[in-house]
């Protein structure tokens, strides 16, 4: 059964690249325009395998996201990757402090974000 | 890069003005003019661009939304080709293994056929020996009839002895007769068996014959026949070789363009980084825009208010240059000149 993962960007340009690679490559994509929407959504009932967020969003941004969706049960060791052009040490170990998996710079060719996801969900 | 930025910047007036007292400072006179000219030239300059900007991001991130469903729907087009040509694959491969099948079995056929001279051989020797065994029984059916002609000499000769005999041999002359009778009765049997083995004989003769030679021509048909089928199968086999070489082709260019799609989905993500950079820039003209509001403002309330511009100015430049170094993007960012690892699991 093909893995589910979640994007959440405030960029369509980057939620509709991620969602076609992935979907290309096999997986479900589940999609959200902040955080915000995103934990609405996990509180709904999504169960992703596997998360990307952007960091700077509006409404939620990715680091308060990471933290309040660690916080939900049943999210504490689903990997969740931060995907974004920030790469301020600080906010790297912030996000790191509050539960991501991992930190990946943008723009990421599908290829690349296939072979890190199937790192983090072997059998995927 | 952003160190040259900022050297450049701090080299233009603007840069300059913050290490130069204002000429009026101090004084209670209104700004000079063109001083206030250029400031809300400069704010009307400022919302031109950035609406300009506005538009270029909305451009861009269309563009890109257009691409990625183009090149989306490039891939599904290609996919529904490989599975039509997997379908087609299949369906030839199972026609194909039909076809073998059928053909084997012409060819089991025909391999019969092939062998059958050699069976039609080995029965005509059999057909043979019978008819040499006919001979012989013909041979032995003269014999029957010279015995049955002494026979009948012999018995003429013993009615003539009776009959010199006078009323003694009158009871010889009987039995002389009828041996006489026995030996023609035998004589035309002998003769209506050796008709009968003639004509067995000529029938089996004369349908040798005409079977070798229908069956000659027949023979030649099969062997031809044969041959077509082998050739027909070995065709057959190429055909299917050449599809499956043909389909494996398919797929790895399919695969090949997949791995192309994923790159190029990957470089359209640099509309966001871009997007990004020039929101950055709206912010510090917005900044901008705002101080030269307050001092125009200012000045009109309370006369030369423009000192604090160049400081703030510089404040702005600062914040700029500082948000620009905490967003690169991966191609920027060697991790062996010191800058960000562009993937880290933690």
């Amino acid at each position: 059964m093909a893995k589910t993962i979640m994007i959440v960007d405030d960029s369509s340009t980057m939620v509709m690249s991620l969602k076609n690679s992935l979907e290309i490559a096999g997986f479900h994509a589940l999609t959200a325009g902040d955080g915000a929407i995103a934990m609405k959504s996990l509180q709904g009932g999504a169960k992703p395998d596997l998360i990307i967020t952007d960091i700077n969003m509006p409404n939620m941004g990715g680091i308060e996201f990471i933290g309040k969706a660690r916080k939900l049960p049943g999210f504490r060791f689903i990997p969740i990757l931060a995907l974004t052009t920030e790469s301020h040490q600080a906010t790297r170990d912030e996000a790191k402090r509050l539960g991501a998996t991992g930190w990946l710079l943008k723009p990421v060719a599908g290829g690349d974000l296939v072979k890190v996801i199937k790192q983090l969900l072997p059998g995927a | 890069m952003l160190q040259a930025q900022a050297d450049y910047l701090a080299a233009t007036p603007i840069g300059l003005m913050a290490d130069q007292p204002e000429p009026w400072a101090g004084s209670s006179d209104v700004p000079p003019a063109p001083v206030k000219a250029i400031l809300e030239n400069d704010i009307r300059l400022d919302e031109a661009i950035d609406g300009a900007l506005h538009q270029i991001v909305a451009d861009t991130e269309s563009s890109a939304l257009a691409i990625i469903q183009q090149v989306r729907d490039l891939h599904d087009h290609a996919s529904k080709l490989v599975e039509y040509l997997e379908g087609s694959n299949l369906t030839a491969g199972n026609l194909g293994k039909e076809i073998l099948v059928s053909m084997n079995h012409l060819v089991q056929i025909a391999d019969f056929m092939q062998r059958l001279p050699a069976k039609m051989q080995r029965d005509q020797q059999s057909v043979t020996s019978v008819v040499r065994e006919i001979k012989e029984l013909g041979g032995l059916v003269g014999d029957v009839q010279a015995i049955s002609m002494q026979s009948h000499l012999l018995a003429i000769n013993a009615a003539i002895e009776a009959s010199h005999s006078g009323s003694v041999g009158v009871a010889f002359r009987v039995v002389a007769d009828e041996m006489r009778r026995l030996a023609a009765n035998t004589g035309q049997l002998a003769t209506s068996i050796n008709n009968g083995l003639a004509r067995a004989r000529a029938a089996v003769e004369s349908g040798i014959a005409k079977t070798l030679s229908e069956s000659a021509q027949q023979l030649a048909e099969v062997s031809i026949a044969t041959e077509s089928i082998r050739r027909l199968r070995e065709n057959l086999e190429d055909m299917n070789q050449y599809y499956k070489t043909r389909f494996a082709i398919v797929t790895k260019h399919n695969e090949d363009m997949a791995g192309d799609i994923a790159e190029v989905l990957g470089q359209i993500q640099y509309q966001d980084v871009v997007r990004q950079c020039i929101e950055r820039i709206q912010v510090a003209i917005a900044a901008r825009q705002e101080s030269f509001r307050d001092a125009l403002e200012l000045a009109d309330r309370q006369g030369p208010a423009f000192a604090a511009v160049p400081d703030q100015l510089a404040s702005i430049l600062a914040g700029y240059l500082e948000e620009e170094q905490k967003h690169l993007h991966s191609n920027r960012s060697d991790p062996a000149d010191g800058g960000a690892v562009k993937l880290e699991l933690f």
